[in-house]
């Protein structure tokens, strides 16, 4: 309930910061609804061009006396059917009003016995009017009154929740976040039930006006962090926010690096997750990836299913996703500087087959490392922009023309092709794109140095990139935590994971006053043998 | 002073990875033959004394460093005087460290490149470091600390599985009795590598909780003492002490040696990644603690703004000091320990912190009274 | 800042182009080295012979076409009055940079180590980075080291990996050679106490028709690689040739015997029950109380019975005894026979010297001046063995026993 009306007050607050600006003032007569009917609808086609998808209905309230009202609404933007059935009946077949009755009382009586939906609302500014008109809901006009009433009609198509396809599931929910912030908002009210889970929302971007609600939990994410948060979405002033990535633009510790600082999900589950843990949710509408602050590098090799396999399993994965990682960043350049620096470190029967299959091949081990991975970034680019039916002829393509067709023209050879389908696989196996791509970048500027100073230059570079990574921070918390700083329980949580009943406390450096994640004595112990009240086994063999 | 906090694990690590950096580079301590990791342990326990001293000053003034309390026990003119001194012997030293490894460089691996070039870019990585701070340093040190001791056991584990350790060579135990032994640590290991720890008298008022800090560098310095008197034993037991005082690069030959299942052969790399990385950490804690100094001597609130100019510095003394490899080895072997450690680490500290205990006890006594 | 960091950025990209040139070789670029050796030819200079490989006829694959039809290597020698000139020498033959780093192989010739010793060429090994410290070392017997390269060998296709092979898996199976790394070489040679032993390696046939491809494609080849005995130094310089029985008790003391066989005489005919030695442990422990140090030399060996030719009841735990007695005493009288010969050479190839040292090193500082020709070769030396046999095999009894008694 507190966080409700918080809700109501915030919004007034950025409303009425928008009736500043400048834009929102030019040709406009005066803020007010008037109180002539006609006059009211003049001002909608003037300020909206007559678009032709507004619709503007007259409807008569009553008969003797009648009320002259209009309904205005978008096409589209509105659920029709709650349009017509709970308004535009409701108001028709209405019985007759009194004789004589206020103007105050006719407003009254329209929100209390006539529409039949749930939100109602009085406005008496156009700012207002638009911004609800804009959002898909239903307007009232009635002759005589400067009020004007707006009715929660918001509907219209939108796609349906779906299962994920960035983050695919084997085992937990299938569900996706869809474009709708209420629905996505509702999807995590769902799975965590408490009044402390707190939603704040605010519109960001002076024309879309995009809706953003920043999600967390009371007691456990950290105030300052919430402050920050908060303090960062208000500095914002950029007249479209279309997708998440906005936001995450904007509001990031520090744009000079390729390593991602704030994670997008785009299952409900994981904002839960990590709401539990203490970190903050960023819905934008408009978009199903939600953001989630402070996120730390390890973060991004982790997937909710660890939490739901049995950790064994789950540690395995993950020391596999920490070697795949390395093999995406390093692959070729350790290819590189081990053929033309270091070849003592090749077993001697695998460089005679290197050298011999190099023997034909015209160009320096560097330049035909990247030769293939150009040619396998432009193959990736095309898959994925072109529409799915030729990305398979792009796959055939790309298979017959450069893995063989290249080999036998003797351009590049075969090692080659395998380190760079290696590492081509690798850095689709990594879980988080975001760090799939960057990876991808340091990958070259790993393989230059490879070209140049061979293992030496790798090594200075790699030590350059661990600097580089321990001095990002997000949203204050140090990148490499728990590593970076080390904390022990977390590092355990990392690149293995405890079983789940050893973990006791949330992450230190991310949450607030609430520390305690789960009861003691949370291992599974069997029963003692003789004390099971089972008959069958008490008989004994 | 820069404002950062580093706990006392993080100093840990950071005096751990210090400790290791030449140490396991160069022949440590090979003049008491199969006994060298018995001075190098001996060693430590001075070093650990030497540690108290650094210790006490720091616990009458946590929250200077070395050049600046000096000039309070000494007043401002002579305390000056001698910061410039220990700013120019951390160059120096510092110098040293990066010639060491742009040898090593060279010598194993790339012997056609120009020793400049090996060096720019060392000094290149170590400025891009220095100038985000001793935090950011702080952090490096955990995260590469992993993969050391990661490289660290497996080489272990691969040269004990590859069968080439012969423990008789690390026999007859005291051959020649304990005076040899005593001779090396007082002429080598006291002072490096374990002296060298005087560095972090320049870093411990950075740390967050002074009472942890006597704890976390005698941890420090312990781990890393048995680190490099295991690594000199292991040496020894391999290549027997004819080859060792032979060679430049005992681990380097160590690691060569291993064999294991056909393909594991010719790990160079393993030495390679290793030594450039807890160099890296020494010439860069040097560096700093030479750059704090200058900052502090000449009131330069930015010391990152030192970076560029002292690394240049660093870079030409690193390729002048010395003409050869040769006399550059002579030098580290034969004058610096007792001409440029013995009087910096010890004697210069000692006296310090008699003074400061009087000055301490008087002024103690005139609030008391 | 920009301006900085672009000018920054200029340099690093300057330095990394200019040392284009500096260290790099691409792998197919260098001629790969799988074997060298050192030879001396009339005028005194140094012939270096250079086994290389062909990529190309070793790996099958794709685009190689199989090999077979060409050889698997290619050697070059060349003269020079160092080492490293010879070495030098070779690239007015070789259009490639040669590679050392793969070389496992490195053969002296008899005549080196008999006159010059080999300490005379072996710095130039341990000095280059290149060189692996454990590459094998082979002295090539009743011929020239070079030529020993020459030779092509069919199942193994590089010459040096046949070597390699053959060491590895005599020492394994019949404890007649050891597979001595340049490091151990030079370690022995450094010791006080210690002098090294070498296996011997030789061609059997027709020296020329070992360098045709033809002798690859028969199924019996005629000119072959074999070891060939343990070369004994003294300070470095080769002096006597162990064979079999001889260097098996050299390997044997060295405590390098995996598996071996030992024969047993029975019932008047030779050899007429084999025991095979599945494991054993030779310990060596002096002792300086006297004047003279006393050498002891442990041995434990566990077998099985792999042979019999006999009617002999194995069943009998006292016959295994019996066994095992005979065993021990054949064992010593190898061993003690080894130790005599090696006292007449006056070599401690056993490193009787080293085990003084480190049990007494006092007394050794006296000893050591004239360890070898005095003190070496009057030593007590005293062998203990103990042995086991195990198990026999499938079977029992021997066949033997039954038409015995039919």
């Amino acid at each position: 309930m507190f966080s409700f009306l918080k809700w109501k007050k915030k919004k007034k607050n950025s409303d009425n910061q928008q009736e500043k600006s400048p834009i929102q003032s030019t040709d406009k007569l005066s803020n007010n609804i008037e109180t002539s009917l006609t006059l009211n609808l003049e001002v909608i086609k003037q300020r909206t061009g007559n678009s032709t998808d507004f619709v503007i209905r007259p409807v008569n309230l009553g008969q003797h006396p009648k009320v002259k009202t209009t309904i205005v609404y978008i096409k589209g933007l509105v659920d029709n059917q709650t349009v017509n059935d709970f308004l535009i009946e409701a108001m028709i077949t209405n019985p007759t009003l009194q004789e004589q009755i206020t103007q105050q009382e006719v407003v009254d009586m329209i929100v209390k016995d006539v529409v039949a939906v749930g939100g109602i609302k009085k406005l008496s500014d156009w700012d207002e009017l638009f911004t609800e008109l804009m959002s898909g809901n239903t307007i009232i006009f009635i002759e005589g009154i400067s009020v004007a009433l707006s009715v929660s009609t918001q509907g219209g198509e939108r796609r349906s929740i779906q299962e994920s396809t960035t983050n695919v599931s084997i085992r937990g929910s299938k569900e996706a976040f869809t474009e709708s912030i209420g629905t996505n908002i509702a999807m995590v009210r769902r799975i965590i039930n408490t009044p402390d889970l707190w939603i704040e929302s605010m519109k960001i971007g002076k024309m879309t006006k995009t809706d953003v609600s920043i999600m967390y939990i009371n007691g456990i994410a950290r105030n300052e962090i919430i402050e920050e948060v908060r303090k960062r979405l208000k500095k914002i002033d950029i007249d479209g926010v279309l997708e998440s990535g906005f936001i995450e633009q904007l509001i990031e510790d520090q744009t000079n690096t390729t390593f991602p600082t704030i994670h997008h999900t785009d299952r409900p589950d994981g904002v839960a997750g990590n709401l539990l843990e203490g970190r903050i949710a960023i819905f934008v509408n408009g978009t199903p990836f939600v953001l989630i602050v402070p996120a730390l590098f390890i973060d991004f090799f982790q997937s909710p299913e660890d939490y739901y396999e049995r950790f064994d399993i789950s540690s395995a994965i993950r020391l596999l996703r920490t070697i795949i990682f390395f093999i995406s960043l390093i692959g070729p350049a350790v290819y590189i500087a081990a053929t033309t620096f270091q070849q003592e470190m090749i077993p001697t029967k695998l460089a005679i087959i290197i050298a011999n299959q190099r023997e034909s091949v015209p160009f320096p081990a560097f330049i035909e490392a990247l030769i293939m991975e150009i040619t396998f970034e432009i193959l990736r680019e095309a898959g994925i922009r072109m529409p799915k039916a030729i990305g398979s002829t792009i796959s055939i393509v790309g298979a017959l023309v450069i893995g063989q067709a290249a080999i036998q023209a003797g351009i590049v050879s075969p090692v080659m092709v395998i380190v760079v389908s290696m590492t081509a696989i690798a850095s689709f196996a990594t879980p988080s794109y975001a760090v799939a791509i960057s990876a991808r970048l340091v990958r070259f500027i790993f393989m230059f140095s490879a070209a140049t100073f061979g293992f030496y230059g790798m090594i200075l570079v790699f030590i350059i990139l661990v600097v580089h990574l321990s001095s990002l921070r997000s949203f204050g918390v140090p990148y490499m935590t728990p590593l970076a700083p080390f904390i022990r329980e977390e590092a355990e949580d990392t690149i293995v994971r405890r079983p789940l009943w050893g973990y006791k406390k949330r992450p230190k450096m991310i949450s607030g006053r609430n520390k305690v994640k789960q009861g003691e004595n949370q291992k599974p112990n069997p029963p003692q043998p003789r004390t099971m009240t089972n008959s069958a086994n008490e008989k004994g063999d | 002073m820069e404002r950062a906090k580093i706990s006392a694990y993080q100093l840990l690590v950071l005096i751990f990875l210090f400790e290791i950096g030449t140490a396991i580079l160069v022949p440590l301590a090979i003049e008491a033959k199969q006994d060298a990791w018995l001075a190098v342990l001996i060693g430590l326990v001075g070093g650990c004394c030497l540690f108290w001293i650094y210790h006490s000053l720091y616990s009458y003034y946590p929250d200077i460093p070395l050049t600046e309390y000096m000039q309070r026990i000494l007043g401002s003119v002579l305390g000056k005087v001698l910061a410039f001194f220990y700013v120019l012997y951390f160059m120096y030293i510092t110098a040293r460290v990066l010639r060491d490894f742009g040898e090593m460089l060279i010598i194993a691996f790339y012997p056609e490149t120009p020793l400049f070039a090996m060096n720019v870019l060392m000094v290149l990585v170590v400025v891009y470091t220095i100038r985000k701070g001793i935090e950011v340093i702080a952090r490096t040190g955990e995260l590469l600390f992993i993969i050391m001791m990661l490289i660290g056991i497996s080489t272990i584990v691969l040269i004990i599985i590859s069968g080439i350790i012969e423990t008789s060579n690390l026999e007859p135990l005291l051959e020649k009795g304990l005076k040899p032994v005593i001779k090396t640590v007082f002429t080598q290991t006291l002072f490096f590598p374990f002296g060298e720890v005087i560095v972090f008298a320049m870093i411990l008022p950075y740390l967050n909780q002074a009472s942890k800090a006597m704890k976390a560098g005698l941890l420090g310095l312990g781990l890393s003492g048995l680190v490099i008197a295991l690594i000199m034993a292991m040496n020894i037991s391999v290549l027997g002490v004819n080859l060792i005082s032979r060679s430049h690069f005992p681990f380097l030959s160590t690691i060569q040696t291993i064999e294991f299942a056909g393909f594991l052969q010719r790990l160079d790399i393993i030495f390679m990644l290793s030594t450039v990385i807890a160099g890296f950490f020494k010439i860069s804690l040097y560096f700093y603690a030479s750059l704090i100094g200058t900052a502090n001597l000449f009131n330069i609130k930015n010391s990152a703004q030192l970076a560029y100019p002292l690394g240049l510095i660093l870079l030409i003394l690193s390729i002048t000091i010395a003409s050869n490899f040769s006399e550059h080895v002579y030098e580290g072997l034969q004058i610096v320990p007792l001409y440029v450690h013995l009087p910096f680490q010890v004697i210069i500290p000692g006296l310090l912190l008699i003074i400061a205990f009087f000055k301490n006890r008087k002024e103690q006594r005139k609030r008391n009274s | 800042m920009s301006r900085k960091s672009i000018s920054l950025y200029l340099i690093i990209a300057s330095i990394s182009f200019l040392s284009g040139c500096w260290s790099q070789k691409e792998l197919n670029e260098l001629a790969i080295i799988s074997a060298t050796s050192i030879d001396k030819n009339e005028e005194g200079q140094y012939v270096k012979t250079i086994q290389l490989i062909n990529p190309s006829n070793v790996a099958g694959g794709l685009q190689g076409g199989g090999g077979g039809q060409s050889p698997a290597v290619t050697v070059y020698s060349v003269t020079g009055d160092s080492v490293l000139e010879a070495h030098f020498n070779a690239s007015s033959k070789i259009s490639r940079k040669l590679y050392h780093a793969h070389a496992n192989l490195i053969v002296f010739s008899e005549e080196v180590a008999q006159e010059d010793g080999i300490e005379d060429v072996l710095d130039a090994f341990e000095r280059d980075p290149e060189i692996r410290p454990t590459a094998r070392v082979v002295i090539a017997h009743n011929t020239k080291a070079g030529d020993l390269l020459k030779s092509l060998t069919a199942v193994d296709k590089i010459p040096a990996e046949k070597v390699n092979g053959t060491l590895e898996f005599t020492e394994q199976y019949r404890g007649t050679n050891l597979e001595v790394t340049l490091q151990d070489v030079i370690k022995t040679l450094t010791s006080e106490g210690k002098e090294p032993v070498i296996s011997g390696f030789s061609i059997k046939g027709d020296i020329e028709q070992g360098k045709k491809m033809d002798n690859i494609l028969k199924s019996e080849q005629d000119t072959t690689l074999e070891t060939d005995g343990l070369a004994i130094f003294k300070e470095g310089k080769l002096i006597d040739w162990y064979q079999e029985d001889m260097a098996k008790g050299v390997i044997w003391i060295l405590d390098k015997i995996k598996q071996t066989d030992v024969e047993l005489d029975r019932d008047g005919k030779k050899n007429a029950i084999v025991y095979n030695v599945i494991r054993q442990k030779t310990e060596v422990s002096a002792d300086t109380k006297h004047d003279m140090p006393t050498i002891t030399i442990n041995v434990r060996a566990e077998g099985d019975i792999r042979e019999v030719r006999t009617s002999i009841n194995l069943k009998d735990p006292k016959v295994i005894l019996e066994l095992e007695k005979e065993l021990e005493e054949k064992i010593k009288k190898l061993l003690e026979d080894t130790v005599m010969r090696t006292q007449q050479n006056k070599t401690d190839i056993f490193g009787f010297g080293e085990e003084v040292h480190r049990s007494n090193p006092e007394k050794w500082k006296k000893l050591k001046s004239d360890w070898n020709d005095n003190y070496f070769s009057n030593l007590n030396v005293e062998v203990k063995v103990e042995a086991f046999v195990r198990r026999s095999g499938l079977r029992t009894n021997s066949y033997f026993s039954e038409m015995k008694d039919k």
